[in-house]
């Protein structure tokens, strides 16, 4: 079973804050983690593989820093890693990045299932998934809190819904997105982070991909953001109730009637 | 071909209709500024949720009625929409961002080649184009986005972001569309289980007691459940709960959990980061408990009790009726 994982480098994201004078991010010396839903990812993808037998790959679309979360997911056991990296592909919203990332998952090739976090903690889209299931014309299950082989080519997975819970069965190839409680990654061990460093990762550039040049980057990329800026805060006026709690407690119900 | 309409996305599970919907037909309708407000339907043959949506105003409803809707899978339900949508082009396209709105969304966004913004937290017009207002970096940092060139605008916004109000005046069209329901060979809908207590939603909860780090003890666990209990309302939490046993995912309030829309909402140890205070921005009263004055979640709230949990709570079930 070839199983792909995509993955995404993202900030810490509670560090990350709006410069309240310019509007400008603040994210200088904030270092770059793999995305946290994606470890789950990755995990599901090795314990898939550990039952199924095959291989791993993770891919991710980003800058040559993105090395770093590629080597910490094969420190986790994955295989190889595919980065697809270019000035080109700069800009891109989640349409142009789904449609590049399954342009990628077409040439890594033969591919039975791609998986995803559920969503990135720094953009909270979620949307990348189930657009590269659309260009590759394959069936999803998006928000997946269990993922069972139900045979060579076939997966149950439950997607819970506000009201209800769906088992869906689909045969693959397939994308899948997790949840958290899906199940608790596996830690990086001192042997497999030395062996990561022996793994192969696969740099790709638009040349290398079958791809249709108006569909990718900034050209691609219906969406653009035109301001960025701090929350506002309504300031409440706040009534502080008295240090006694039963005083406190019958002034508030006094009040709330 | 586009048209000048705004288009609604009405997702019904089971015979409910999920409510964000109404809320965006509302909202739409704030906004229409002389556009068209469509509210689009897919149903099975029994349910007939146009009769609740009329209340809420829309200029008109399309349905889709297919019995395979009952257990459609995400793709089944994106080329549905797809084969109304792609011919006569609404100018904006909105969907709640539940769990199944975040899901069929994107497919279609993708078969449509549009933009598609996420999770917003408003929506306005300006200069014709949809102003998409979004929360990135855990809410720390908004976004405002626009799809310029390419139709439909597409959002999904979060639930309880906007009230549902009935509308009045105003004739409401109701048209059948014609479709055909693909079968996807590849998915299947094998099962689907109810959830029994969906009726108590966090979300739609009048009366919530939130628990946060410095209220975590087995004591204050039981008396904050007493205390809901008293009052008819859901015990929540804040995010670093979910990690305990007692706790799961799905009493978890803010980003990635509920948006409450309750009357009374309690805060106790809860220190009020904006990834809490988000999902409680719609909340109508207020009352926060923490042993520091300083806390950050006293700017959030009506009132402010500085003190011990345990102390608060005990009085607090003590006097009410």
């Amino acid at each position: 079973m070839k199983i792909v994982v995509g993955i995404k480098q993202v900030p810490e994201t509670d560090s990350v804050k709006i410069d309240p004078k310019t509007n400008n991010l603040e994210r200088s010396g904030i270092q770059g983690i793999i995305n946290p839903f994606d470890k789950n990812a990755i995990e599901a993808a090795l314990q898939l593989r550990d039952q199924a037998g095959g291989e791993v790959v993770l891919l991710s679309m980003g800058p040559d820093s993105y090395t770093s979360s590629l080597r910490d997911g094969m420190a986790m056991g994955a295989d190889k890693a595919v980065l697809v990296s270019s000035r080109a592909f700069g800009g891109a919203d989640t349409l142009a990045t789904g449609y590049t990332l399954a342009k990628a998952v077409e040439s890594i090739g033969d591919v039975d299932l791609v998986l995803f976090g559920r969503q990135s903690v720094d953009a909270d889209t979620g949307q990348v998934g189930p657009i590269v299931a659309e260009f590759l014309s394959v069936p999803q299950v998006t928000f997946a809190e269990t993922v069972s082989l139900e045979s060579e080519n076939t997966i149950i997975a439950k997607r819970q819904l506000d009201s209800a819970v769906q088992d869906i069965k689909l045969t693959l190839p397939a994308v899948i997105t997790v949840r958290k409680e899906l199940n608790n990654p596996r830690y990086e061990t001192p042997v497999n982070m030395k062996e990561s460093f022996e793994k192969p990762i696969t740099v790709w550039t638009e040349a290398d991909l079958n791809l249709d040049p108006s569909q990718i980057g900034q050209a691609g990329s219906p969406t653009s953001v035109t301001n960025v800026y701090a929350p506002t805060k309504e300031v409440k006026k706040t009534t502080i109730l008295p240090e006694d709690p039963v005083q406190a407690v019958s002034e508030l119900l006094g009040k709330l009637d | 071909m586009d048209n000048n309409e705004i288009w609604v996305y009405v997702e019904t599970t089971g015979s409910k209709i999920e409510p964000t919907s109404l809320q965006l037909i509302t909202k739409a309708k704030a906004i229409a500024d002389g556009r068209k407000v469509v509210a689009v339907v897919p149903e099975t043959s029994s349910i007939n949720a146009e009769t609740t949506v009329k209340e809420y105003g829309p200029d008109q409803i399309k349905t889709l009625v297919d019995d395979h809707f009952a257990h459609a899978t995400d793709e089944e339900i994106a080329d549905a929409l797809f084969q109304v949508t792609d011919k006569n082009r609404p100018d904006s396209l909105l969907f709640p961002a539940t769990i199944l709105g975040r899901s069929i969304a994107p497919r279609l966004q993708a078969k449509l080649g549009t933009g598609l913004t996420g999770d917003c937290l408003d929506i306005y017009y300006q200069d014709g184009l949809l102003v998409q207002v979004k929360p990135t970096y855990g809410d720390n940092v908004m976004c405002d986005i626009v799809c310029p060139d390419r139709r439909p605008q597409m959002v999904t916004v979060r639930p309880n972001t906007f009230r549902a109000e009935k509308g009045t005046g105003g004739a409401t069209e109701i048209v059948q569309s014609k479709f055909t329901f693909h079968k996807e060979a590849n998915s299947e809908v094998v099962a689907t289980d109810p959830i029994i207590n969906s009726s108590s939603k966090l979300d739609d909860a009048k009366v919530v007691i939130a628990l946060g780090r410095g209220a975590y003890s087995d004591k204050n666990i039981k008396l904050a459940q007493d205390l809901a209990a008293k009052l008819g309302g859901m015990v929540g939490v804040s995010r670093p709960l979910t990690d305990e046993p007692e706790f799961s995912h799905d009493d978890q309030i803010g980003i990635g959990g509920a948006s409450l829309s309750a009357d009374l909402l309690i805060n106790l140890g809860i220190s009020g980061a904006v990834q809490y205070t988000v999902g409680i921005k719609n909340a109508k009263k207020i009352v926060s408990v923490n042993i520091d004055k300083d806390a950050p979640i006293f700017d959030e709230s009506d009132f402010a009790y500085v003190g011990d949990v345990t102390d608060f709570l005990n009085a607090l079930l003590k006097q009410v009726r």
